[in-house]
């Protein structure tokens, strides 16, 4: 198993939007949910983790609440609200772009 | 509420929920990723040592983010909510413009009358002194044993001086007049000081330098100046070559050392020269008796004001050993035994008392309308709660919480406050304007004018960040008060009654009803207390108006003429007097000229022992009579009345025998029961204490304030002793104004060099010495005036809702039978009933508030039942008028329509 990746700036907080576009999920879902979709080549933090989450909470972007889960225990549930959507289209749109200009930079080989 | 994205978890907001809960979330996150290690094949204990290490490390840094993106989000929230209700508000208050306007209206005034109140009482008794480290300065006076402070004369301020510690530095100043001689003279306020005058008050001059402390304490020192930045612009033109010049003053030449501060013209406030006191010669500073001079000290470092003043008290007692008093040096009315010193904040005598007095009960009055004013909207709030009750109601079933719902209508009645408070400031500049414009000593009453430091004025009054902040808090707290009462009111809802009730929105709500009758009855009751308040000051202002001062003040122009020092010898002065009377009688329209050194109305005279010829002489038997040079004509010219023997001639010269008229008051209390004509007294003044005879009586004249009675007075022919300033009277047959410029004319031809001032109707001195009183009962006339409107509004308001509100009870009544007349009955007992609970609580207020107005009503008890009942008359009909309306409205029910409709 190759090593994990470190996140780059800036990247944490479009992924757990775009995670939470499935539905409202708890800290540690969202953790398993992004390694599991980069099949194991991101580590996420914990620390950046809830750091990003507090920070899109405060701009409005996501929701929190109480609710149990189906072991019936209390979790945090953070939801995607419409603002934090919409910040996810412009800024996914834009990460895009980045990572084909970069891959397409990378992918020249010297003629 | 409106908008929709709101949080799901609304959370508590604190800090140690927040924590709490982050503490709680990592938990959680630890157990699940434990659970996930596990199910990977980890052992419990490994995995639970991971997943504790990865959370670890940054614990502390969430838990701090977790707190401040709570605190953070219950700040916007509840930014979000206010901006909610605010919106709401408005939206409400346009729905009804008229009654938006009315309560804005009526804040402003409220507010902005007590702002600019409030200003005035900050320039005059609150702001601190314009002088570095107030605190420190320190007025030191002497005392006696009944109760009056005294000014020092040189030799005990020097002994006081050389014992004391207190103080870094004293200065001596004594505020008085001279004559800027030269081409085109000018008579102006002057202070003579000591010379660490500025010094101690912490005052730079602007230019040049301070008087020289090599000046000294001894007497017959050089001649030093200050000059104000006024007289240096206005006479000086502004050139700085004046200091070291030599400019004339009283014709004596005096060196300007220095140009004061713009703004500063000594603790008077007047002043434009500084003149070095201890210029005087020896024989005069020496005057142990010669009580002139204030004093002002600045503390040492680390001494206490209560040091210093225990120390004046020590020092006092000594003072009056080192300086016993001998006979016939003090011309007070009474020769106090004991003497002694005290020192006290100069803050505290920066303001007259008659005038702190006045500004308090004004102060007080405008809180009273004020008061009314939020009494009245909250009355309209509750009306307005009234017409929503069904809106609250239906709000409080699906589910606002009713803390909510109070804030809801508490931003209402905030909002209306806050463009209340922002109109306000449009009332308050045109007050402080008007106040700043007024001229205490025209307004009042000259007598309150004693005491006071005139640096410190109602000039000074203006809107600053205090009066502002002053504003901004009173807004609050009337948005408050009034808002607070019907908003705890209106949602104590009892949801069914409500929501079952009719159409016209009031249904069964006796308790709102009750608490806007209380609110009615409050109102009345304040009216009462600003109505009877004015309605002595008017009474009191009849009185002072009908007061006789003793002689006729119509048609006569006053005016004074100084001869500056040195001018002339004494004794042909005399001849100089006669010859500008002759030149002013001479000019078409005046009838007869006079001369007199003190005008009536003046705050008392000059005054001394009166001693007789044919009575033993002891200390006990000294009489005190007020001293008058006056001319042969002054008495024709005023029309004081001759009352026995004769008048002087002008046969009455200097080396004639020496003759004196006195007063009916000095005949009544020194000769009861004699002829005083023909008797021998002596007169310590004008060389007349080697007896004069008593040639005859005239009439009373008040020469101390209009609502004091004349006191002995002696009259010495003006033409048999010396005095150089002298006052004009002239009776005119038209308008004496008019003729101002003509006698000042005349005057300029026989003395170029002296000059005219004071110049005015002697009416005009009559009035501003009625001033004071016909200010506040003016000023008090229209609080009232508004306060008795408001309280009108309220009552027609209340018993108009209750009439609708038992239109259909009256329909059934009147179907049952009852006559329109007990219908109209019905409604009037409750008006009455109203009324009659709010006079009695206001009369009993008004009586308790009546002994702060004592002392400032003439000849009238605060508590005078002429003014009392024909108040409660006034009040009681207008109640009750406002309660006819509305009666006869009910008396007019449709019985068939009423019941129909309900």
């Amino acid at each position: 198993m190759p090593p994990t990746l470190p996140l780059l700036k800036g990247t944490l907080d479009v992924l757990v939007l775009k995670a939470l576009t499935w539905e409202p999920m708890h800290g540690f879902e969202i953790t398993t949910w992004l390694e599991a979709q980069s099949r194991g080549s991101l580590d996420v933090d914990e620390g950046a983790l809830y750091h990003a989450l507090h920070r899109l909470e405060e701009r409005g972007f996501i929701g929190s609440e109480w609710r149990l889960t189906e072991n019936n225990r209390r979790a945090r549930y953070y939801k995607l609200l419409p603002a934090g959507r919409t910040h996810l289209r412009t800024e996914g749109a834009n990460l895009e772009r980045y990572a084909r200009a970069l891959t397409t930079i990378l992918g020249v080989k010297p003629s | 509420m409106s908008h929709g994205k709101r949080h799901f978890d609304l959370g508590k907001g604190t800090p140690e929920a927040a924590r709490a809960d982050m503490n709680e979330e990592l938990a959680f996150h630890v157990d699940e990723r434990v659970r996930w290690l596990v199910a990977r094949g980890w052992t419990p204990e490994a995995a639970r040592d991971e997943a504790m290490r990865r959370v670890a490390k940054s614990e502390g840094m969430l838990v701090d983010s977790a707190v401040r993106k709570t605190s953070k989000l219950a700040t916007r929230e509840w930014l979000r909510d206010a901006a909610d209700d605010v919106r709401y508000a408005l939206r409400g208050l346009r729905r009804q413009p008229g009654f938006t306007l009315v309560a804005i209206l009526t804040i402003a005034f409220g507010i902005g009358a007590n702002t600019a109140m409030y200003s005035a009482i900050d320039a005059l008794l609150l702001r601190a002194l314009p002088f570095p480290e107030p605190g420190r300065l320190m007025d030191v006076v002497q005392t006696t044993d009944n109760n009056a402070t005294q000014p020092w004369s040189y030799p005990k301020y020097r002994f006081y001086q050389e014992n004391q510690r207190s103080f870094r530095s004293l200065a001596l100043y004594s505020s008085t007049q001279a004559i800027l001689t030269g081409n085109d003279p000018e008579r102006m306020a002057v202070e003579e000081v000591t010379a660490p005058y500025l010094s101690t008050l912490g005052v730079n001059v602007a230019i040049g330098r301070d008087l020289p402390t090599s000046l000294g304490d001894a007497p017959g020192a050089a001649r030093v100046a200050l000059i104000s930045d006024a007289l240096w612009r206005r006479r000086f033109a502004a050139d700085p070559g004046i200091v070291g010049r030599s400019i004339s003053i009283d014709n004596t030449p005096w060196e300007v050392a220095g140009v004061l501060p713009p703004g500063f013209q000594g603790l008077s406030g007047r002043a434009e020269v500084l003149l070095n006191l201890t210029s005087r010669n020896a024989d005069d500073l020496n005057q142990e008796w010669s009580l002139e001079f204030s004093l002002v000290g600045r503390l040492n470092e680390g001494v206490a004001a209560t040091t210093a003043t225990r120390e004046a008290e020590l020092i006092g007692p000594r003072i009056y050993d080192a300086f016993p008093m001998k006979e016939g040096l003090l011309s007070t009315s009474e020769r106090p035994q004991a003497w002694s010193a005290t020192a006290r904040s100069l803050d505290t005598i920066r303001a007259a008392p008659a005038l702190r007095r006045s500004l308090l009960v004004l102060f007080g009055a405008v809180g009273l309308v004020l008061l009314i004013a939020c009494v009245n909207l909250a009355n309209l709030l509750v009306a307005r709660a009234l017409t929503r009750r069904r809106e609250i109601a239906v709000r409080l079933a699906v589910g606002a919480r009713r803390g909510r719902l109070v804030r809801l209508l508490i931003t209402e009645s905030l909002t209306l406050a806050v463009l209340g408070g922002i109109a306000s400031l449009g009332v308050a500049w045109l007050g402080v304007r008007l106040i700043a414009g007024l001229n205490p000593s025209e307004v009042l009453r000259v007598q309150g004018l004693e005491g006071g430091i005139g640096a410190v004025g109602l000039e000074q009054t203006f809107l600053d960040s205090r009066a502002l902040f002053f504003t901004l808090v009173v807004t609050l707290g009337v948005g408050l008060v009034f808002g607070l009462f019907p908003a705890l009111r209106a949602t104590r809802s009892d949801l069914v009654t409500d929501l079952k009730a009719g159409t016209r929105g009031g249904g069964q709500s006796r308790g709102l009803n009750t608490s806007r009758r209380a609110l009615v009855v409050t109102e009345v009751a304040l009216a009462v207390v600003l109505l009877t308040a004015s309605g002595l000051m008017i009474r009191s202002l009849s009185r002072l108006l009908g007061v006789d001062p003793g002689f006729d003040s119509r048609n006569v122009l006053t005016l004074r003429l100084t001869v500056p020092e040195g001018n002339f010898a004494p004794d042909s002065m005399p001849g100089f007097y006669e010859q500008v009377q002759e030149t002013i009688a001479a000019i078409p329209g005046v009838e007869h000229v006079g001369l007199s050194d003190c005008p009536p109305l003046n705050n008392g005279c000059n005054g001394t022992i009166l001693t007789f010829a044919d009575r033993p002489q002891t200390a006990a038997g000294n009489a005190m009579v007020g001293v008058h040079w006056a001319s042969p004509d002054w008495f024709r010219t005023m029309r004081v009345p001759l009352k026995r023997g004769r008048l002087f001639t002008d046969d009455d010269r200097l080396g004639g025998p020496r003759v004196v008229l006195i007063n009916e008051a000095a005949a009544r209390q020194f000769f009861p029961g004699e002829d005083p004509i023909g008797k021998r007294v002596a007169v310590y003044q004008g060389g007349f204490d080697k007896g004069a005879e008593i040639i005859g009586i005239v009439g009373d004249v008040r020469y101390g304030t209009i609502d004091s009675t004349a006191r002995p007075d002696a009259y010495i022919s003006y033409s048999q002793a010396r005095i150089p300033r002298m006052m004009i009277f002239v009776r005119t047959t038209g308008d004496p104004s008019a003729l101002a410029g003509t006698v000042r004319e005349a005057i300029r031809r026989v003395a170029p060099t002296m000059p005219v001032y004071d110049v005015r109707p002697m009416s005009t001195r009559v009035a501003a010495a009625r001033g004071q009183a016909q200010f506040s009962a003016v000023v008090l006339g229209l609080f009232a005036a508004v306060a008795l409107t408001l309280a009108v509004m309220g009552i027609y308001g209340v018993m108009s809702f209750a009439v609708a509100q038992r239109t259909q009870e009256i329909g059934v009544r009147m179907a049952l039978g009852a006559a329109r007349r007990s219908v109209l009955l019905l409604i009037m007992r409750d008006t009455a009933w109203l009324a009659g609970s709010g006079l009695t609580i206001g009369v009993v207020a008004a009586l308790a508030f009546g002994r702060v107005l004592r002392s400032m009503l003439f000849e009238v008890s605060p508590a005078d039942p002429i003014t009392f009942v024909g108040i409660v008359l006034i009040l009681a009909a207008t109640a009750l008028l406002a309660g006819w309306i509305p009666a006869l409205r009910a008396a007019r029910v449709n019985p068939a329509g009423a019941l129909q409709g309900g």
